[in-house]
């Protein structure tokens, strides 16, 4: 097929060869470049399945790709790139090498809803973008974000004590991310707070952040807040195929990716 | 006392003439070419109708039994009309079985010829068993066979519907949208999915027409409760690796070839020109469309009224249409052809 629009060409899709010989005519160099097929040649119908049994993913089937998610995004309008209706289809239709392309765009989503207020069928992409980058994690194509690192932190203060304690948060954040506890900006505003804060409630709040006590009568609760979310996450795997082991795995490959890289 | 009415064609369209003429106390000729009453949706055996969702068999059924049980109405099987002559009033034909009948006026309801796929060779049909058109799947429903790969019987995985199969087409001289299929192939992948829940059905559209009410009803609704899939797609070729049938073109939406393999492939054919026309033409002396199809005289003056007084024509011999609008029509066609036999002036708007 005569390549009509060179700007499909992907330089990762051109090979040559230093040294090639094909029966006995010497093609090395760019004697021999090769483009790689475009071709697409099966769909994926279980990428779309797995994507609507995520939270937010659950209308994904219905885009007919009218374009108007994109068009609204406040993100496609400072990077062109980030695109809600083109990975949408290539979910629907099951192109994951397609959609990988663009892993470390995708969380990029500020969940201003703006899409979800121009989807003329409802979809809900902000849904949809926060299940495909859930899935990207899951499947371990990409590290955990610091917004999941933040919202396990988050829930595991909750399922314990019923309550969460800010300071608790934010150094756990800070350390699991790999982030120095002092900062400029957070010496700033922990200096800010401190000078506004009246005695009484200073006391208050340093005891609390000694002694994080539990919310009363929260055991029960916090134990079936517990099972119901492992009942969840588990629903979630095997959705996606993948058991805790396999996740892990794929993780840690990830991780020596990035350490080679 | 008037004349009766000739009906030729009994369709849809036909029989509901035939009806709307009986129940103003009016007599009727209804002929009818085949062997059976009903056209298209019985003789080819159609499933459930768009948009009632009734069997065709129960339906049009109906209408074929209304019919049969009115003795205003003269019924012929197996027969057609050789001449036409005359004026309003005061028409005589021939027919084929000999009969001469005086008539006060006619209503063509003469419908369509299913488009064949033989014409559009690189879609593979007649090449690969297993490229079918819809009315072989409206077949596989309404017999209760269920839906099957006719090569070996077994159930799809994989389902591609062609959209505008012998329409929208220059390169075969069918210019025109058939109106019908968008909805009908929607309605069938529908059909399709309940019968086989493990099947993924993609239908390949330029453009999807399910005009009016049948967005939701049909288009949405196979997208939203059956997670029918429709890809932005002209399909080039459909070809066989010899074990499935390959489906190639490109995926407008990416920008890129696709070469997808299929158990099944669904044409949806489209409404052609009753290949009879040129014939009912020259016997009643009507013009024809450009396209083919019987021509109308008038848009909103007097409804069917074609380039010969005393001639009316309504239902899918004036173009696609779907059953529905060819019964109002063919009732627009029957007041104004009785008004025609008894004598009544008929004046066009314009
Ligand atoms: C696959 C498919 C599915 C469809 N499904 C639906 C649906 O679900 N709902 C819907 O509303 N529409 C549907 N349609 C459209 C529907 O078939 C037409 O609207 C309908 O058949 C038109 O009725 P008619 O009486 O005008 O013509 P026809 O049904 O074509 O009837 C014409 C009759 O005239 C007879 N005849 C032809 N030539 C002569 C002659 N020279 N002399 C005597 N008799 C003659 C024929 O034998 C026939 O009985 C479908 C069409 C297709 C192709
Ligand atoms: S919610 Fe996300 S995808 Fe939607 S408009 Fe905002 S940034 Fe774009
Ligand atoms: S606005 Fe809605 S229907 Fe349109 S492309 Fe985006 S998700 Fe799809
Ligand atoms: S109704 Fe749809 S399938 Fe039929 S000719 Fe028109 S656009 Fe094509």
């Amino acid at each position: 097929m005569p390549i009509h629009e060179k700007s499909l060409i992907r330089p990762e899709n051109i090979t040559t060869h230093d040294e090639l010989v094909i029966e006995g005519v010497d093609v090395s160099g760019h004697w021999s470049t090769f483009i790689e097929s475009r071709v697409i040649s099966d769909y994926n119908e279980a990428m779309e399945e797995e994507i609507a049994a995520l939270p937010g993913g659950e209308n994904i089937h219905r885009c007919w790709q009218c374009g108007s998610c994109t068009n609204s995004c406040t993100v496609h309008a400072i990077e062109p790139r980030f695109n809600p209706r083109y990975w949408i289809y290539l979910i629907r239709t099951g192109m994951e090498s397609e959609l990988l392309r663009d892993k470390d765009l995708i969380w990029k989503c500020v969940s201003c809803n703006k899409c979800t207020y121009a989807c003329p069928r409802d979809v809900v992409p902000e849904g949809v973008m926060k299940a495909t980058a859930h899935w990207l994690e899951m499947k371990g194509h990409v590290p955990e974000s610091p917004s999941m690192t933040f919202d396990k932190i988050f829930t595991e203060q909750i399922v314990e004590h019923g309550k969460i304690e800010d300071t608790k948060v934010l150094m756990q954040f800070l350390k699991r991310t790999n982030q120095p506890l002092l900062q400029d900006w957070l010496k700033q505003i922990v200096w800010n707070i401190g000078m506004r804060t009246p005695v009484k409630w200073g006391l208050k709040s340093a005891w609390n952040f000694v002694f994080h006590p539990r919310t009363r009568g929260w055991k029960k609760a916090g134990a079936a807040i517990q099972d119901y979310i492992i009942e969840v996450e588990q629903h979630h795997k095997s959705a996606l195929g993948v058991d805790k082991s396999t996740a892990a795995n794929s993780n840690a490959q990830q991780h020596n990716l990035h350490a080679a890289e | 006392m008037s004349k009766p009415i000739l009906i030729v064609g009994g369709g849809p369209a036909g029989l509901a003439a035939a009806h709307a003429v009986a129940s103003i106390g009016h007599r009727s000729v209804l002929v009818e070419k085949a062997e059976i009453f009903g056209g298209a949706p019985i003789q080819s055996g159609y499933a459930k109708l768009v948009p009632s969702g009734l069997w065709a068999k129960d339906a049009i059924g109906g209408m074929v039994r209304r019919v049969e049980n009115n003795s205003q109405i003269d019924r012929k099987l197996n027969t057609v009309v050789k001449t036409f002559d005359g004026t309003p009033g005061n028409f005589v034909a021939e027919l084929s079985d000999g009969t001469r009948v005086e008539a006060g006026s006619a209503i063509l309801t003469t419908g369509f010829t299913h488009f064949d796929s033989v014409n559009k060779p690189e879609w593979g049909f007649g090449l690969f068993p297993d490229v079918v058109t819809t009315t072989q799947v409206e077949q596989m429903i309404s017999s209760g066979k269920g839906v099957r790969c006719p090569s070996d019987n077994r159930k799809p995985k994989r389902v591609a519907i062609l959209l505008c199969v012998g329409s929208r087409d220059r390169q075969i001289g069918r210019e025109w949208c058939s109106k019908i299929c968008c909805t009908v192939s929607a309605n069938m992948a529908m059909e399709i999915r309940e019968e086989l829940p493990e099947t993924h059905v993609y239908i390949y559209y330029m453009d999807i027409r399910t005009f009016g009410l049948y967005e939701t009803d049909y288009y949405w609704k196979s997208q939203e409760e059956f997670k029918v899939k429709y890809i932005k797609a002209r399909i080039a070729e459909v070809t066989s690796d010899g074990k499935q049938l390959i489906v190639k073109g490109e995926d407008t939406l990416v920008k890129r070839p696709i070469t997808i393999p299929f158990d099944l492939v669904v044409h949806a054919i489209g409404m052609d020109p009753n290949v009879d026309n040129m014939t009912l033409s020259a016997v009643f002396g009507v013009d024809l469309h450009k396209q083919g199809f019987i021509a109308r005289k008038d848009t909103y003056g007097v409804m069917g009224a074609t380039s010969r007084d005393g001639v009316f024509v309504a239902g899918a011999a004036i173009g696609p249409e779907t059953i529905d609008d060819s019964i109002a029509q063919a009732n627009a066609a029957a007041l104004n052809a009785i008004a025609a036999a008894t004598g009544n002036n008929l004046q066009a708007a314009e």
